[in-house]
């Protein structure tokens, strides 16, 4: 083929790739885990281009943690029409670079128009690129990684030829690289360009000794020692641009140093154990490439390519992750910790296109096929090409409908209710968080002026909360086990601290824990999305700390990525033109003289792949099986059992009735009605951790089970242990259904009456601040006890509060823990140990325990297992000796219900039993018990609490045992003298609102209890209800 | 403005310089000025200079050029000086020894608005709660009226209707208005010289509660696990008569034979709190107080609960795994409603393996020794419902 001719090759690969991805783009890429954060960092382009401080996310970062070229583009074509516009020409422009760049770097390495073409287009739809804008949206990664092999030919001419203009070329290019993505051109350099000039000096060493079989190491090292001055001058050069362009982020990464834990990533995981994670990871950026990895490796090895060999050798071994440990040792603890390794799948995959291409040419027009036909026949041929073709093909589908089939997010979320509600009111003067939204928080972040406590870059984090716990987001703690909802709960409870008053909740996982830290629901949004408040927190200071930059820095940061792309453009504009519309006939490039001779595929070769292939079609063959067996639910009790819970886990409940003994004429209807009345943590809210199943005997047609289970909940961990039947009915086996609670209520239809109330909020229709009369009176509460304790090595305040006043009241308690020289040690509020909202003249015990910022002692201290109990009590370096307790109490008219009666106790030996009744109208979700302990003066010494597993429904009872509690406590200090009510003074508050209290009224109501340490205990009642209107 | 409008009182409201400077003379002979009004400062001169005269008030300075008119220099002072109540100090920027002095403006007597604030907008009922009435009747030019100015403070109660009247003193006026003995709402407002405030209110809340009585309401006597009781207080009031507000919570506490506290509570509506509570399951005997923590308490009552269940059967099956307990039948002999629990403890060797509880279904209630829990052996089997404890001994599985 003439070069002036253009290559219809290239041609129908750009065609294909923007037909393809310019299609399903629309359809993913709102849906991958990156694209959205590179979306939230174009807005703040776009409104403030020279400012790298956001204020948005985690109180404050810099944009400087990113390369901005990327960020700066969709910002610009924001301007034009919109972020999302500017998004998607943005992959439009990715998608088109990545096509050229493997056209110009399988020129380069294979010296052959045909084969590129064929590599250009299998790059269009290969998995890996596929998976990484489609699944990951990994804009900048794809972008650096373009330009890079863009860089690659006119590298090559540079060391080859000397001629300046290459160096100027390809160091613009580089440019262009490290402002969209830091690390491409850091290891680009190690993976890509050492191999590249490795290469140069075989060709420069076989122009020098006629053929590449005369090449020794001493013509290489003399070529080597010929070229000094120029691999030298480019390696200084292109460091010193790798460093200048972005030197603010070089910067801003010494002086923000990422000290954080490590935070857990697929790519590191043990893909034959995590097979998921094996297969985003290695099978699907794989994909077909692994049926020639023989091929890719003869070729690769083969004497030009012999660095190139090395290198992917290399990136294939290191993408491994977790599954070997050479990895971690080739990395290092630190590096093993912090990269993704999923990015050297990627570059190992692009490397091994150009080769893959030659392999499909040769296989469809070339020597193998010549070959094929020749040993074997024509159909064979035709067949192995179809498979070949089909397998690739399905590949791509498959990966670009991953997020279609296991959607790694939750659906998508109208954003416009909630951006509204944030703009009322001066709702934006608070910060906010998200629940349950994943990658799209950044979406929503991207369009309010609000702020978040969270973030979803989280090498930015700056709050020790956050950067002591491997965690990415808030927002997902869910899925991070202990260290998710530990972060969350710290949060939760002291929400003051970082002026968090609204939770906008997508995930009804976390009400519970909302309830109990203290927070009430304001009302559903038009999206489904139910927002939460908590009162008494005050509003953001207008003026908000940030890290000062120097002026240079913002100058140098917001013109330079644009300018390398403004510089490369030019450098590189003449070339392109030549070549797009064929003005002149161009000089051919040096590397195109190094042709590969494709004729006389080795047979041997040949085998070899057939061979592999057998073994790999074993393996997958293997692999499914495995799959099949492993999720066949009726193969065996245990797939019985596992299935049935993890049914019920993902509230699947009809797949979970098919699992029931089909002879137990048990109906779906009655199924699903028996599991609708059951509510709770344990059925509602928690999700199944681990499962263990023990079959204790198992005949030919019978077994029966013991399963130990571990769920997570929001508020603990609960462990719970099930005694099942199962039975084998026509080769299958099934589950023997439980009995349900028959309780019968007495009454059908009956009335209640309750107070309820509304609060005006501002009775004007103004945006003005509330007029002074609309401003509620604080209720007035009482601290009718308070001391500080030390139970077994942590100190508490307990006590107990009332509301004196004659409205319902939202109690915040905020207790400082101070040493004899009045230092400040600790500050806290209560958390579960309190009921928060108090009816008039209702009395709560409470208790405030002093929680540190978890594990940020030591990192190896972290737990591996999950507990959201977890609780870390502050290390105290003095001894507590006085306290400060401040109560504030607002109004409030929601979540009153108390209604839960203790309505039996038993006393048995360290262990209450009851049962709670609910009188009310109401379903009660989760039930509370507030246990306090008094000792033989009915003094009182401890605050215990325990969530009760199951509902209540209307009429019904639930039963209990409370195990109590064994450890003596240890009276520190009992003096009030530092208890305020809404900032005034409690003792004077109290003498003028109840003047002639009657102390102690309620010991004479005290149970008595059989104990070591304790007398008399007292039970009340808190309940929060999942659905309350 | 408050704060702002606070002026100095100044016993010398004039300030007479005595004329040291030959050059200038200060001609002006008025003084006090009423906000609003034109101020023009006159000064006589011989020379042909004309300086500048700084003034400044409490709400800041300036330079004014003079208009010369032969002999005469007249400042006019711009009206965002002119207009503010209080003293302006001036000093004329001569080159040699400078003249000052001041002079006073004064609010205009007509109100414009009367700024009031009233807080907390809710007391208790007692006499010894007050809330208080701030008035400052302001003119045009946002001034506090000037001192001793009447403020007439009229407020509502019921069919009781009181003016008051104040007198502006340092620019505010004020008023205390404490709690009468009854609940209800106090109207306020304030007028000054013909000019009327908006409506204010205060809530008297009732004070705290005293003693009262409760009673208590069963369709029958009888233990059966299942029908409901129902407490309710007689009406709640403070010591003034006046019904605690709606919501009140009341706690019953209720003493059962065995000397445990189990508890029911109650909101009150129109002063009333009613609360429920299960039947128990076996006989008893109740001892019910309900009381408001630290404030009031009710009077005691008694309740009996009678047995409704006085034997049961237990029978024994599939190699003694099946477990059947009942017919279980109520007072008139009719099958017990479905729900009364039946405990199963389960004892291997005098030590307690298992314990199960289950509701009753049609009068019996049903219980498998699952052979994983339970392997073959020899057991005690104890059963308790309705307070009724059967024990079977030496069960062989």
């Amino acid at each position: 083929m003439k070069p002036t001719t253009s290559n219809k090759y290239l041609i129908i690969a750009l065609l294909i790739g923007i037909a393809f991805h310019g299609t399903t783009m629309f359809f993913t890429l709102e849906s991958t885990y990156d694209a959205l954060i590179h979306l939230f960092f174009a807005e703040h382009y776009s409104n403030s281009w020279f400012e790298p401080w956001n204020y948005k996310w985690y109180t404050g970062f810099t944009v400087m943690s990113y390369p901005p070229l990327v960020h700066q583009s969709i910002a610009a074509l924001s301007f034009i029409g919109g972020l999302k516009f500017g998004l998607f020409i943005i992959t439009l422009i990715s998608v088109l670079l990545f096509i050229t760049g493997v056209y110009r770097f399988s020129l380069l390495i294979t010296a052959d128009r045909k084969v590129a073409g064929y590599a250009s287009i299998l790059a269009a739809i290969s998995s890996s690129f596929v998976e990484t804008l489609h699944v990951f949206g990994q804009l900048p990664s794809i972008i650096g990684i373009s330009v890079l092999m863009h860089a690659l030919p006119e590298i090559y001419l540079w060391l080859k030829t000397g001629r300046l203009r290459y160096l100027f070329t390809c160091l613009s290019l580089i440019a262009v690289t490290v402002t969209s993505h830091h690390v491409t051109p850091i290891f680009g350099m190690i993976f890509f360009i050492f191999p590249l000039i490795g290469l140069v000096l075989m060709d420069i060493s076989k122009e020098q000794q006629g053929s590449i079989k005369a090449v020794t190491f001493k013509v290489f090292l003399s070529s080597f020692f010929k070229i000094f001055k120029r691999i030298v001058s480019f390696g200084a050069l292109a460091l010193a641009i790798i460093i200048g362009c972005i030197l603010p982020y070089w910067i801003n990464s010494k002086n923000n140093p990422i000290t954080q834990v490590p935070i857990p990533h697929g790519s590191r995981d043990n893909f034959l154990e995590i097979t998921s994670s094996g297969l985003m990871f290695f099978l699907i950026p794989w994909g077909v490439l692994l049926i020639m990895l023989p091929y890719i490796f003869y070729r690769y090895y083969s004497k030009r390519y012999l660095f190139f060999g090395l290198s992917i050798t290399l990136l294939v071994v290191l993408g491994t992750g977790g599954t070997t440990p050479i990895p971690k040792l080739l990395l290092g603890d630190t590096a093993f910790n912090i990269l993704t390794l999923d990015r050297f799948t990627l570059w190992g995959s692009i490397m091994a296109l150009p080769i893959f291409g030659e392999f499909v040419y040769r296989l469809v027009e070339g020597d193998l096929k010549t070959l094929i036909q020749k040993k074997i026949n024509a159909v064979y041929h035709r067949i192995i090409v179809g498979i070949f073709v089909s397998l690739f093909i399905f590949t791509s589908i498959f990966t670009v409908s991953l997020g279609y089939f296991r959607p790694s997010q939750p659906q998508k979320i109208k954003m416009l209710p909630i951006v509204n509600f944030l703009n009322q009111d001066q709702h934006d003067q608070w910060r906010y968080m998200t629940l349950g939204f994943g990658d799209q928080m950044a979406w929503l972040s991207a369009q309010t002026n609000a702020m978040s406590v969270d973030g979803n870059y989280h090498s930015a984090r700056r709050l020790p909360e956050l950067t002591t716990r491997p965690i990415e987001r808030l927002e997902n703690s869910k899925f991070k086990g202990v260290e998710g909802i530990g972060s969350l709960q710290q949060f939760l409870t002291i929400p003051e601290k970082y002026n968090l008053k609204y939770i906008f909740s997508n995930d009804k996982f976390y009400d519970p824990i909302l309830y109990f830290c203290g927070w009430q629901r304001l009302r559903q949004l038009e999206n489904g999305i139910q927002v939460w408040e908590k009162l008494n927190v005050p509003p953001l200071s207008s003026i908000l700390p940030k890290d000062a930059i120097a002026k240079w820095q913002k100058i140098l940061w917001g013109f330079v990525p644009f300018l390398t792309v403004l510089i490369a453009f030019i450098l590189n504009i003449h070339l392109l033109v030549i070549r797009a519309l064929k003005t002149k006939r161009k000089q051919t490039p040096d590397y195109l003289n190094f042709k590969n001779n494709y004729a006389g595929f080795s047979s041997r070769l040949l085998k070899i792949t057939h061979i592999w292939s057998i073994i790999l079609a074993i393996i997958v063959g293997f692999g499914v099986y495995q799959f099949y067996i492993k999720n066949d639910s009726h193969h065996s009790p245990e797939n019985a059992i596992l299935s049935y819970y993890d049914a019920l886990d993902f509230k699947q409940f009809e797949k979970a009735h098919r699992l029931i003994n089909p002879k137990s004429n048990l109906s779906i209807a009655q199924y699903m009605l028996e599991v609708s009345v059951t509510d709770g943590l344990l059925s509602s809210y928690a999700k199944l951790d681990a499962i263990s199943t023990e079959i204790k005997a198992k005949t030919d047609t019978l077994a029966s089970a013991v399963i130990k289970t571990k769920w997570i909940t929001p508020l603990e961990k609960i462990d719970k242990t099930f005694y099942k039947t199962l039975v084998k009915v026509k080769g299958k086996w099934f589950i023997n259904p439980d009995t349900v609670n028959s309780d019968l209520p007495p009454d059908q239809f009956y009335p209640n009456s309750e107070t309820s109330y509304f609060n005006q909020g501002r009775r004007r229709i103004t945006t003005e601040q509330t007029h002074h009369e609309d401003v509620l009176k604080q209720p007035v509460l009482e601290i009718l006890s308070a001391k500080l304790v030390k139970h077994k090595q942590s100190y508490a305040l307990i006590g107990e509060v009332q509301n004196i006043d004659n409205v319902p009241c939202d109690v915040v308690l905020k207790g400082t823990l101070y040493n004899d020289n009045n230092k400040e040690l600790a500050t806290y509020n209560a958390k579960y140990h309190v009921k928060h909202k108090l009816m008039p003249k209702e009395v709560s015990s409470f208790r405030i325990d002093f929680e540190g910022i978890a594990w940020s002692k030591t990192q190896d201290s972290i737990p591996k297992t999950f507990n959201p109990d977890e609780f870390t009590p502050v290390a105290f370096e003095e001894q507590p000796t006085k306290f400060n307790l401040q109560v504030a109490g607002n109004v409030s008219g929601s979540d009153l219900y108390k209604k839960t009666v203790l309505s039996d106790v038993q006393l048995l030996k360290n262990t209450v039993s009851g049962k709670l009744f609910n009188s009310g109208i109401k379903e009660i979700t989760v039930p509370q018990l507030l246990v306090s302990y008094y000792d033989a003066s009915k003094t009182l010494l401890w605050v215990d609490h325990m969530f009760i597993k199951e509902g209540i429904r209307q009429q019904r009872e639930q039963y209990f045992e409370y195990p109590l509690h064994l450890n003596s406590t240890k009276v520190i200090n009992t003096s009030m003298e530092h208890c305020f009510v809404n900032g005034l003074p409690n003792a004077a508050i109290a003498n003028k609102v109840v003047s002639n209290r009657i102390k102690n009224h309620t010991h004479s109501q005290l149970q008595a209890i059989n104990h070591l340490i304790y007398r008399y205990i007292k039970i009340e009642t808190n309940a929060y209800l999942g659905s309350p209107n | 403005m408050v704060k702002l409008s606070l002026y100095i009182v100044s016993f010398f409201t004039v300030l007479f310089s005595f004329s040291l400077n030959n050059d200038f003379e200060f001609i002006t002979s008025k003084t006090e000025f009423t906000a609003g009004h034109p101020i023009v400062l006159q000064f006589s001169t011989k020379t042909n200079t004309t300086p500048l005269l700084y003034v400044s008030n409490s709400f800041g300075s300036t330079l004014i050029i003079a208009d010369k008119n032969n002999t005469v220099l007249s400042y006019k002072m711009p009206l965002d000086i002119a207009s503010r109540a209080g003293i302006i100090n001036w000093t004329l920027l001569t080159k040699t020894e400078q003249l000052q002095g001041k002079i006073k403006v004064l609010p205009k007597q007509s109100v414009e608005n009367i700024q009031t604030y009233l807080g907390p907008p809710s007391i208790a009922a007692g006499g010894t709660d007050y809330s208080m009435l701030v008035a400052i009747p302001t003119d045009v030019y946002d001034n506090p009226l000037a001192d001793n100015t009447k403020v007439a403070v009229t407020y509502q109660f019921r069919d009781q209707q009181t003016v008051d009247t104040i007198i502006v003193n340092n620019g505010i006026s004020h008023k205390t208005i404490y709690s009468p003995l009854k609940t209800g709402r106090i109207l306020s407002s304030s007028s000054c010289l013909g000019f009327n405030s908006k409506e204010y209110t205060i809530n008297v809340m009732p004070g705290p509660p005293v003693n009262f009585n409760i009673a208590y309401k069963r369709h029958h006597d009888y233990a059966d696990g299942n029908q409901i009781t129902t407490f309710s207080t007689s009406i709640v009031k403070d010591v003034y008569g006046n019904t605690v507000s709606d919501g009140t919570y009341v706690e019953f506490f209720i003493k059962t034979s065995k000397q445990n506290i189990i508890k029911t509570s109650g909101t009150t509506i129109n002063g009333i709190a009613v609360a429920k509570m299960k039947h128990p399951d076996h006989a008893n005997s109740w001892s019910v107080q309900a009381f408001i923590e630290g404030m009031a308490e009710s009077n005691r009552v008694e309740l009996e609960y009678k047995s409704v269940i006085s034997n049961f059967n237990i029978r024994l099956s599939n190699n003694n795994r099946e477990i059947a307990i009942g017919p279980l039948k109520s007072f008139m002999g009719q099958i017990i409603p479905d729900g009364l629990e039946v405990t199963f403890f389960v004892y291997s060797k005098a030590k307690l393996i298992a314990t199960q509880r289950k509701n009753s279904i049609e009068g019996y209630a049903r219980f498998k020794l699952n052979p994983d829990q339970f392997p073959k052996g020899n057991y005690t089997i104890i059963v308790k419902t309705a307070g009724i404890t059967k024990s079977l001994e030496h069960v062989v599985l």
